[in-house]
């Protein structure tokens, strides 16, 4: 209920910076609206934002739930979705397992240097997200640029998720997987070794709870998630990788997990606000001309307003 | 290879001085026990507000002070939930990320992505700060640090603040200090190392800031010496780029986050933090 409160505040303060802007907040809430409910073609916009979202949002609330600061969204998000495209020829499943497996394996890059060297993950996936960006720039201006390298984009990947309307086919498989999620940790013995590991490492640990190995299939698992994000934005949205592909899904993937409580059916609800509102705030870009940063600034003030109303403790 | 590194090096310390004030900031505000992950909101919210007031004054002391200005509001915004409400600092610190990043795309938008320093910094200015930045702050940090009752009781409530009266000013005095040098290296960034304010422009090098002061050991010469570790294998991907030994460029970019994950990694063994460094205590 709180989380609901923590929306409507955080919307309610964004309307209101218009006046530092000489406009009408009443006319900026109602493009903000309109532009991401007002139509048929809004509302497919806002769920086909809203799938990245709740896949990188799970990938959070999962890795945070087990006490693993996975920041590394982003990068694991891009990793996939280059693992994705090279796999593309061998069929849709082929391309998303791939691109699972790549986002696995650099969140555990992550994990190896944690448990080798003892170098905190919060900060070796942030850099990770640094290096996979240039990774990405590197692909698709060398070794993945179209045939032609006219642009510094790939080519269309050989297959594509199938469609109805504008709306993919991912977005099944990501509430398909919301649900997993929640089955994962509520319904079986590895959850609650994730969620104890999470609350606390020590008292766990006493319960005779393999503390690093949860560490290890944590973040795994949180990597996937995001890696499936990316590899599903590709065969979903862009159909091909260029240098801006991520556009911060792996970052807000933060503020839905958050504002989700780090459950993973609320997170549904949550990836859907923030859908949302990055589509009113694509909007408000076309007809207002003001930035669509402002859906960045959205997410920032909803975790803001949530630790104001103190409703989100850290791994309870 | 030493003619390499010798080539390499002024550059480095001339490009890395932002990044050591940076470092700097963020070893006394852990010192006194809070992690700021919000560092590179702060810093990229300085170059912003540096450019800008130097805009509006046509004077580089005034950008200065505006990214310190600058800094300074973005730690009050950090402080009031990190050390006021005592909220996750990781959690804190990422959102101050995304704030910073949202409101600075925002201005960038509104002034038509145009936002260039009025002039060039004349080059005494420049060697100023650099040399305030390598010598004079390390030389007053370990100081007032060490040799204080004041930096005594600061890192006394980053080991154990119950033994500490008012552990929380000390945090906030802390807080200051970091908006204080990282302003003035946003302001560096945006006004001497490049021509005005562009989105994003900090580029991680907050987080780069991060890693150095763990690499250092949250001592004031292993943050020098590791950002000159650090200035001279990122000034690497210039020189290597000028020999060009056929190293894509965009892999070149990638350098100094590979060389960050690599120092990370040279931490090995035990590291001892401050006690309480994190906690919501």
């Amino acid at each position: 209920m709180k989380a609901v409160a923590a929306a409507i505040a955080a919307i309610l303060l964004l309307s209101l910076s218009a006046l530092a802007f000489g406009r009408s907040p009443v006319e900026l809430l109602n493009i903000l609206v309109t532009g991401s409910v007002g139509s048929r073609f809004a509302i497919e916009g806002t769920l086909l934002k809203s799938v990245p979202l709740l896949l990188t949002g799970l990938s959070v609330a999962l890795a945070f739930r087990a006490g693993v600061w996975n920041i590394g969204g982003e990068g694991q998000f891009i990793v996939g979705a280059i693992v994705a495209i090279v796999a593309s020829r061998y069929g849709v499943i082929a391309s998303l397992a791939a691109a699972m497996l790549a986002g696995a394996v650099w969140a555990s890059i992550a994990t190896a240097m944690r448990l080798w060297r003892n170098a905190p993950e919060v900060l070796t996936t942030i850099l990770l997200n640094f290096t996979a960006i240039h990774l990405l720039g590197w692909c698709v201006n060398g070794p993945l640029q179209e045939r032609g390298a006219q642009y510094p984009q790939t080519d269309v990947a050989a297959v594509a998720l199938p469609q109805a309307g504008d709306v993919h086919a991912g977005i099944l498989i990501a509430v398909a997987a919301s649900v997993a999620a929640w089955f994962l940790l509520y319904r079986t013995a590895e959850g609650l070794r994730l969620r104890a590991t999470g609350f606390n490492a020590r008292a766990a640990k006493w319960a005779g709870i393999d503390v690093d190995r949860q560490l290890v299939r944590a973040m795994a698992i949180s990597g996937a998630l995001a890696g499936l994000a990316g590899g599903i934005e590709l065969l979903g949205v862009t159909h091909r990788l260029f240098e801006r592909f991520a556009a911060g899904y792996g970052y807000s993937g933060i503020a839905v997990a958050l504002l989700a409580q780090l459950h993973p059916l609320a997170t549904i609800a949550s990836a859907i606000f923030f859908g949302a509102l990055a589509t009113g705030a694509g909007e408000l870009q076309r007809t207002a001309d003001i930035s669509s940063n402002v859906a960045i600034f959205g997410q920032a003030v909803v975790i803001l307003v949530l630790i104001l109303f103190g409703s989100w403790r850290a791994r309870d | 290879m030493i003619d390499v590194i010798l080539h390499a090096l002024p550059i480095a310390i001339v490009a890395s001085t932002p990044l050591l004030l940076a470092v700097e900031g963020e070893l006394v505000v852990q010192r006194s026990g809070i992690i700021n992950l919000g560092i590179e909101g702060m810093m990229l919210t300085a170059a912003m507000t540096a450019v800008l007031a130097q805009q509006a004054t046509k004077s580089v002391l005034a950008g200065f002070a505006g990214g310190v200005l600058g800094a300074l509001f973005v730690a009050a915004i950090f402080g009031l939930f990190a050390i006021r409400y005592r909220a996750d600092q990781i959690v804190t610190g990422t959102a101050i990320n995304l704030l910073a990043l949202g409101l600075t795309g925002f201005v960038y938008k509104a002034a038509g992505g145009l936002i260039f320093s009025a002039s060039p910094v004349r080059e005494v200015a420049q060697y100023a700060v650099v040399l305030f930045a390598w010598i004079a702050v390390p030389i007053a940090l370990a100081l007032l640090l060490w040799m204080t009752r004041f930096g005594l009781r600061l890192r006394a409530s980053g080991e154990n603040p119950d033994a500490v009266r008012h552990a929380q000013r000390y945090r906030w005095s802390a807080l200051a200090i970091e908006a204080l040098l990282i302003g003035m290296g946003g302001a560096y960034l945006s006004l001497a190392l490049s021509s005005g304010f562009a989105e994003n422009m900090t580029a991680g090098r907050g987080f780069i800031a991060l890693s150095i002061v763990i690499f250092g050991r949250w001592k004031v010469r292993g943050a020098i010496v590791g950002t000159a570790l650090f200035g001279v294998a990122a000034a690497l991907q210039y020189t290597l780029q000028a020999m060009n030994i056929g190293l894509p460029f965009h892999l070149l970019l990638a350098v100094p986050y590979v060389v960050t994950l690599l120092i990370l990694c040279g931490i090995a063994g035990r590291v001892r933090a401050p006690e309480a460094l994190g906690r919501r205590d």
